[in-house]
């Protein structure tokens, strides 16, 4: 097995899954989230909104996605939850009703951001 | 919801915040005054340290009911305790029994061991109010069966375990016994002598209210534990051969006395308070928060129904709200702390039906307030 090979299974094991989403080749990991944050843009993420069960992005929830991608790329992680508030001028429990799977699994994944370290 | 101007911190069993001021207060002024190297050096101060330590190791026996203080054995927490008494212990062909409620600090070196072919184990399911058996135990013991190691109170669903049964089916059997006391030391006594424990696995920072970074293993003398760790000791320089003497057989390297400091302070500040008023002040809070979320239709608790032989934790969780969420919310809209997720044990998730979603645990301590639970109660309310 060459070394690119073996760097392939490793990031097959680690759950990375490539999919062809508005023309693009983009990987995920086990949970849908996308391996690289650079491969989002906005035709992306309403594709999968729709795929999420949200027919469509408003304005609201691009202000949630937009605060999360300028934060995270101004200082290199997601928001903590005070900063995601103040930021998205929502409250958390507002944000988490706003997308189908809530802050972690909707908005964060629709935003584009890399699955966070949590217990699991 | 308004939210609170300071912090209710509802994560005590992941380690206790704030600590109590005295405790802090000593930590400092001993250092200060006795920052030195205890057991090493002949000048006075060396000498005052290590008295120092001598008098915190006596103080840990009698707090648990061991039999000799120079078997109280200093380490970074419980997980490396666990580690010292499980490196120490086994041997290739040994079978250990333990429980599906355990913590990593015991799923992970038993899995280690098992994965290199060197042991077997049979893990104990929980009944559905989160207590194991004690003759379930009896009935696993094998030929072989080295030890059993039981976590005296779950950090999932806060159950104590029947211990001193479990030792009387141990003793029966001539089989060493260790509890993970990580979740009830300073919450609830512990008599090693009594239960017939071989070992308690120790951690400092939780309900003892030391720092992080201090733990022990009290260990009775039947029980042969060899070092897995090596190096300096202070005693007998010349020989190349790690002591057989304890402590320092299980203590290798200059150990940590700011770190002791706190944790005889922690102890004195529960003996000073009362074991059983910290653990009724603790149970009242958590029978507040059992009884409040028990009003709301749409959170569902785990094994709370009686609290009778539980330390202060309940896990719960709200509606279809992922618990991830349910944490950010209770910090960044209520300004509640609280640990979600898995709790680093993942077989009580598996078995509660909660593996893939995990769920919120709330673990109140000493400085909350009734107050404080009404807010909780308030936060998992809003959620649906």
């Amino acid at each position: 097995m060459t070394a690119e090979e073996e760097r392939e299974k490793l990031l097959a094991d680690l759950g990375r899954e490539a999919r062809v989403v508005a023309g693009r080749e983009i990987y995920f990991d086990w949970e849908g989230f996308f391996w690289d944050p650079n491969d989002w843009n906005e035709e992306v993420a309403r594709i999968l909104a729709k795929e999420s069960g949200l027919e469509d992005l408003t304005e609201v929830h691009w202000k949630v996605l937009r605060f999360f991608r300028e934060y995270y790329f101004y200082h290199g992680r997601a928001p903590m939850n005070r900063h995601l508030k103040e930021g998205a001028r929502l409250s958390l429990g507002e944000i988490e009703s706003l997308f189908p799977g809530g802050i972690r699994r909707g908005a964060r994944r629709l935003a584009g951001l890399p699955n966070p370290k949590s217990c699991f | 919801m308004a939210m609170t101007d300071r912090l209710i911190y509802l994560d005590n069993a992941a380690t206790t915040f704030p600590k109590p001021r005295e405790v802090l207060d000593r930590m400092l002024q001993g250092y200060i005054e006795m920052g030195v190297s205890p057991g090493r050096g002949s000048y006075d101060l060396a000498l005052e340290a290590e008295d120092f330590v001598q008098r915190a190791r006596k103080q840990l026996a009698l707090f648990f009911g061991a039999p000799d203080a120079d078997r109280i054995i200093f380490a970074a927490n419980a997980t490396d305790a666990l580690n010292i008494a499980l490196n120490g212990l086994l041997q290739p062909g040994d079978h250990v029994i333990s429980t599906r409620l355990e913590h990593n600090s015991v799923l992970r070196p038993l899995y280690h061991f098992r994965e290199r072919g060197w042991i077997s184990y049979d893990l104990v399911h929980f009944d559905d109010k989160g207590f194991v058996d004690p003759d379930e135990i009896g009935r696993l013991v094998k030929q072989n069966t080295r030890l059993v190691l039981v976590s005296h109170a779950s950090n999932v669903l806060g159950t104590v375990q029947p211990v001193k049964e479990i030792g009387r089916v141990c003793a029966e059997r001539g089989i060493p016994f260790i509890i993970d006391a990580s979740q009830s030391a300073g919450k609830i006594p512990i008599d090693m002598t009594a239960w017939n424990i071989s070992a308690v696995a120790f951690t400092g920072h939780k309900a003892l209210f030391g720092p992080t970074g201090i733990g022990g293993l009290a260990v009775c003398p039947d029980l042969d534990i060899k070092p897995s760790r090596f190096g300096g000791t202070g005693v007998d320089s010349r020989s190349p051969i790690h002591t057989e003497a304890f402590p320092q057989r299980l203590e290798a390297g200059t150990i940590n006395l700011i770190g002791i400091m706190g944790l005889s302070a922690g102890i004195d500040y529960i003996m000073q308070k009362g074991m059983a008023s910290i653990h009724g002040e603790e149970m009242a809070l958590l029978k507040r928060l059992r009884d409040g979320l028990s009003s709301l239709g749409h959170v569902e608790m785990y094994c709370a129904g009686d609290l009778s032989s539980h330390v202060a934790v309940l896990t719960a969780n709200v509606g279809d709200v992922n618990p991830d969420d349910a944490g950010a919310i209770m910090d960044g809209d209520f300004n509640i702390a609280v640990r979600v997720g898995l709790h680093c044990a993942p077989l009580v998730h598996e078995d509660l039906g909660t593996i893939n979603r995990g769920a919120i645990r709330f673990s109140p301590g000493i400085f909350n307030t009734p107050e404080d639970i009404d807010h909780a109660i308030r936060a998992m309310a809003s959620m649906s």
